[in-house]
């Protein structure tokens, strides 16, 4: 242990020579827990902290047992230690700072050591290391490790505070969706209530009132049937989100023939071709994904122009994913819409026109971004549409899986 | 010789009863309906007892689940597990998709089960299916002597 007795104000060759602090106005109470077995020393640092402008609350310690049981009597805001403390060593306090799951800087007041050592202690977690012939130097330096510890405080409760935000909107958002759910499940049954009854009531009495009674029903039974596609739509958008992906491997072929086995009526009645065949395997959810093919298809039927629609599936290789295209030679959508069609609710026609509630393509477009792709469409006005989506491949395949599904894609590419 | 055949409606919602009843009377197969609205009540009446001490044994039974009092899971399942009941045919009639609910009535005994649909044109051929089938291919349960 070096004994500072004789303490020479020398610069020091490493640090800049720091002219004391200047004395602020106002001092500054701090509660040191100085780790100290040489008391001369330790007189020094407590005068050198007063120079520096502290009102100095102070308690010495020798022993690690001493240590601790001062460290949750003192509270104190920093620690000052002794390298060298003859059967231990100061940085140990660092270890002892853990167990009790205290955050109080520490710093080392030392002897002459290598460079090595005092960047060891800082890479342990000293806050900083101040030489016993640069004690000028700790006024600063306490300072400074106040104030990091304070930066870091108010570091961590922001980041708190975000969290609990955060967490805040995805209850809300949680409560939000849950709401829009079972108002639409619970809207189901009065509303078919009012379709039944409105329609046996133009069953009833259809021609046995006047014309105006007949037109009056007439609405009457549009309106409620119209609400009833529009429950169920709202359904099958809230359930695109609520419903997990559950993503296994899907064949598209497969997929693709449901789909149209659904349609097999419009399909009859529009005479529609609908060209497919060589899909991938993908990671997806079946049904989901069944539910987007259905509906493109669907719209490519019922957006026909004069000629009966033909409509092409085909696939790319997305990098590790897939590109879809679904194509068809109907009245196209004008590139200015492009985006607003996959709005929820937004239409380009009138009812009068084409039958819709405008949310088949917002269905598609949250069940393919949930899935992790993306969808689009390309088209022009009058030339058809090609609807494009992506599908990414699967996160976190076991290794067999995989590999199967790489050879069946490889045996069902074109 | 009474033709017409007996059919007991269990369901607390009157417009469903209504419609259950237009439906059936489009069917070629006369049917007299018996409608209670809760399964207190429709146990009595296949029971037998109290008020329902003179009433005609139904040949088929139309079961709502969610009832008042008692539920219609319970009712199944008191008709299923009674010796004396438990040859009737019931039919569940009932709003529920719920795979759980379908599950649990087959498990209990129903003889099927079959979702109201949402609009009238199905619901009213859904209808008179269960009397096409019941009365016009499948062999009831003889009446036991008493």
């Amino acid at each position: 242990m070096t004994h500072a007795a004789s303490h020479p104000r020398a610069e020091s060759t490493r640090c800049p020579r720091e002219q004391p602090a200047a004395v602020p106005a106002e001092r500054v109470s701090l509660r040191v827990l100085l780790v100290e077995d040489n008391s001369a020393d330790a007189e020094l640092v407590l005068r050198e902290l007063r120079r520096g402008g502290f009102e100095v609350s102070r308690s010495i310690v020798q022993t690690p047992e001493q240590f601790r049981n001062s460290l949750w009597r003192e509270r104190p805001d920093v620690i000052l230690a002794d390298y060298n403390l003859g059967q231990w060593r100061g940085i140990e306090v660092l270890n002892i700072l853990r167990e009790e799951h205290l955050e109080i800087p520490l710093i080392l007041v030392s002897g002459a050591v290598g460079d090595v050592t005092a960047v060891e202690c800082i890479k342990q977690g000293a806050t900083d290391y101040v030489l016993k012939d640069s004690l000028t130097r700790l006024p600063t330096s306490v300072r400074r490790a106040l104030k990091e510890k304070e930066l870091s405080h108010e570091r961590r409760e922001a980041q708190k505070e975000l969290a609990r935000k955060v967490e805040e909107l995805a209850q809300s958002n949680r409560d939000l969706e849950q709401f829009a759910y079972v108002a639409s499940h619970d809207l189901q049954e009065p509303l078919r209530m009012v379709a039944a009854y409105t329609q046996l009531l133009a069953e009833r009495y259809g021609g046995k009132l006047d014309k105006q009674a007949d037109k009056y029903i007439q609405y009457a039974v549009e309106g409620a049937t119209r609400m009833q596609t529009l429950i169920q739509d709202l359904l099958a958008f809230s359930r695109a989100g609520r419903e997990g992906v559950a993503a296994g491997p899907t064949n598209c072929n497969g997929v693709v023939e449901s789909a149209l086995k659904n349609l097999e009526a419009a399909i009859k009645d529009s005479g529609a071709v609908v060209n497919y065949g060589g899909l991938p395997t993908v990671a997806a959810n079946p049904g989901q994904l069944q539910h987007v093919f259905q509906n493109l298809i669907a719209n490519a039927i019922k957006f026909h122009g004069a000629e009966p629609p033909v409509i092409d599936i085909s696939v790319d290789r997305d990098g590790e994913g897939w590109l879809f295209s679904v194509s068809d030679n109907g009245i196209g959508i004008a590139p200015e819409h492009a985006q607003d069609v996959f709005v929820v609710f937004q239409r380009l026609h009138t009812r009068e026109e084409y039958p819709g509630n405008g949310i088949g393509l917002a269905i598609c477009k949250r069940i393919i971004e949930r899935h992790g792709g993306h969808i689009w469409v390309e088209s022009q006005e009058g030339a058809g549409a090609t609807f494009k989506f992506t599908i990414p491949a699967a996160a976190a395949e076991p290794a067999a899986s995989a590999a199967a599904l790489t050879l069946t894609a490889a045996a069902g590419a074109r | 010789m009474n033709l017409a055949r007996e059919i007991l409606l269990v369901d607390d919602n009157p417009a469903d009863i209504d419609l259950t009843h237009d439906a059936l009377s489009r069917s070629r197969f006369p049917t007299h309906i018996r409608a209670v609205q809760d399964g207190v009540e429709a146990l009595a009446l296949l029971q037998r007892s109290g008020k329902y001490s003179d009433a005609s044994v139904p040949d088929l039974v139309i079961l709502d689940l969610n009832l008042p009092r008692k539920d219609g899971r319970a009712v199944l399942r008191e008709v299923k597990s009674n010796p004396s009941l438990r040859r009737m045919p019931v039919i569940i009639f009932s709003t529920s998709r719920a795979g759980r609910d379908i599950g649990h009535s087959y498990e209990l005994g129903a003889n099927s089960y079959i979702s109201k649909p949402g609009n009238l044109q199905d619901y009213i051929s859904v209808i008179m299916s269960i009397g096409d089938f019941w009365f016009g291919c499948a062999q009831l349960p003889p009446q036991e002597e008493p």
